[in-house]
């Protein structure tokens, strides 16, 4: 199968101590540019287009959530790339303030756990910020990896998808959205509670109660469970990029890499026109009803008065990708891992919730719930979901499940600041990671698509096509000018 | 005591002895010596009215 470009964006929630929500953008803005490693300031914002759809449109203007806009009455925030605050590092990774939520978004990358280690990387690109931060202002900050704040307000974990533009929205759609509502039972974060009218004790999905809608192109309000925002970052002629929203943030990086995995297992299958077909009677309902489930049956209503269950439809991409995809190593791990899963829920849930954030959360809270002879309602129980996602290692209760060997481990932390130096892929994450480590000065211009040098005086733009391989020789460039010459060279 | 309870509450061994001294079967022991208290260490520094206090702007 083709290999598929993809990458993750976080978006973290902050917690600054004697400050609230109103006050969040000014601190998220201060805590980006206070990052203290190498990168190069500033983002080149002429390529994006979030308000062109899939569907072929564009949007007069993006929702906003009237709860939210409440926090900006009477201030100021100055220039759009003022409040971003971008920044690049030299692993191709961008890190930047997104509606006061420090949020970093990771190199394009072609292996599912190569991707994971780099989300992981962010954490600590992130924690280091914000002691940063912290010792500037003297006051406590912390910083969580999650995507809710438990009173209705939501900040996402997206995956971005290289796709052919030939496959084109609706086999897209049909093709994908099947597997965004199954995969739930195998990669949810785990959240106490409900943000919506419909009460819960526990769901697998932390932002199952933010989608309302099959299918736009909004992501801040009226969010749906198929994002149609068409932002390729790469010749839009050619290329999608499918944004998908609907996922969590993982800590667990083995079910980070599953995450991505099960999406390019369905991508697969669509390019070739060969993914199970699945008519939902209600998307959006399906979407809660197995986030919400709590007798792990994972029922899902379809068309015409017949269901299945989440696990059927899973299993059905894993039985079409065996019969029609050539599949690699890692897309064979996907499978396996997912399918012996799927017997442990069941059969062997000491086993499941190693890999699996929703189940390790649980497990912790429910036997919290048995020791106290409390209910679910009681607020320790959030507190405790909330600091599962604290991004300091010595206070997140996921990286205590870690230290106990009660969950699949983190990449060594060698391997995390090497991720952060440099990207091991020859993806155009490497050709703009040494654009900033070797020939920042020489640098007008950065985003996903292309790099802009000044070179004696001149502005000189190259273009980053995302499909083709870029030579480890780009390293021994010794002048900006030879490795923009490697660099047209490749093309 | 009611038989229910007898039957539920954890056993609780003699200090001094090791699990096998009995001669039976017993469970592993599933956590680490040095880590087996730092989940419950870090739970109970937690603010219970954490949560309650975390406001966030609404995000993507």
């Amino acid at each position: 199968m083709r290999p598929i470009l993809a990458g993750i964006e976080t978006e973290y929630g902050l917690l600054v101590e004697g400050r609230g929500a109103e006050e969040q953008v000014d601190d998220a803005m201060a805590l980006v540019r206070g990052y203290p490693g190498e990168c190069h300031v500033g983002w080149d914002y002429r390529y994006e287009s979030p308000r062109a759809d899939l569907r072929g449109f564009k949007l007069n203007q993006l929702a906003f959530d009237p709860e939210d806009a409440k926090f900006d009455a009477g201030r100021t925030y100055g220039e759009a790339h003022e409040i971003r605050s971008d920044r690049v590092l030299p692993n191709g990774a961008r890190f930047y303030n997104d509606h006061g939520h420090p949020e970093y978004a990771t190199p394009e990358c072609l292996s599912i756990f190569e991707l994971a280690t780099h989300d992981c990387a962010g954490q600590k690109v992130v924690h280091r910020a914000a002691q940063e931060f912290a010792k500037r202002e003297g006051l406590t900050v912390k910083t969580y990896k999650n995507n809710t704040d438990f009173h209705g307000a939501s900040y996402g974990t997206h995956e971005g998808y290289l796709v052919p533009r030939e496959v084109g929205f609706e086999r897209l759609y049909s093709n994908v959205l099947p597997m965004m509502v199954a995969r739930q039972v195998l990669v949810g974060a785990g959240k106490v509670g409900s943000e919506n009218s419909r009460s819960v004790p526990f769901q697998l999905s932390q932002r199952a109660d933010f989608l309302s809608e099959k299918a736009n192109a909004e992501t801040l309000y009226r969010r749906p469970i198929f994002n149609t925002r068409d932002e390729p970052h790469a010749d839009p002629t050619a290329w999608i990029r499918l944004h998908v929203i609907c996922g969590d943030a993982n800590m667990i990086p083995d079910a980070t890499a599953r995450k991505v995995g099960l999406i390019k297992l369905a991508l697969a299958l669509c390019e070739i026109d060969q993914a199970p077909t699945w008519q939902f009677r209600d998307a959006v309902r399906a979407f809660s009803d197995v986030s919400r489930d709590q007798t792990l049956q994972f029922r899902i209503e379809l068309e015409h008065r017949s269901w299945t269950t989440a696990p059927e439809i899973l299993e059905s991409y894993f039985a079409a990708a065996e019969q029609c995809l050539d599949l690699d190593e890692e897309m064979q791990w996907v499978i396996d891992t997912s399918r012996a899963l799927l017997i442990d829920l069941t059969g062997n849930f000491e086993r499941f919730r190693r890999h699996v954030d929703w189940a390790a959360k649980k497990h912790i809270l429910s036997q919290f719930v048995e020791e106290e002879g409390i209910q679910w309602v009681d607020p320790r129980l959030r507190a405790f979901d909330l600091e599962y996602h604290n991004v300091d290692p010595d206070e997140s209760l996921h990286s205590a499940l870690v230290q106990m060997d009660e969950v699949e481990p983190d990449p060594l932390d060698v391997d995390l600041l090497a991720s952060l130096e440099g990207v091991n892929e020859p993806t155009r994450a490497l050709a703009r990671g040494l654009a900033i480590s070797q020939f920042n000065k020489h640098l007008l211009g950065v985003c996903w698509r292309t790099l802009t040098f000044n070179v004696d005086g001149k502005p000189i733009e190259v273009d980053l096509p995302p499909n083709i391989e870029y030579p480890s020789q780009l390293r021994e460039a010794q002048d900006v000018e030879t490795f923009i010459s490697m660099l047209r060279g490749v093309q | 005591m009611t038989d229910g309870d007898r039957l539920t509450r954890p056993l609780t061994r003699e200090p001094g002895k090791k699990s096998g001294d009995e001669g039976g079967p017993s469970a592993p022991d599933i956590r680490k010596p040095e880590g087996g208290n730092e989940l419950l260490r870090r739970m109970k520094k937690i603010d219970p009215d954490q949560a309650k206090k975390y406001r966030q702007r609404s995000g993507e």
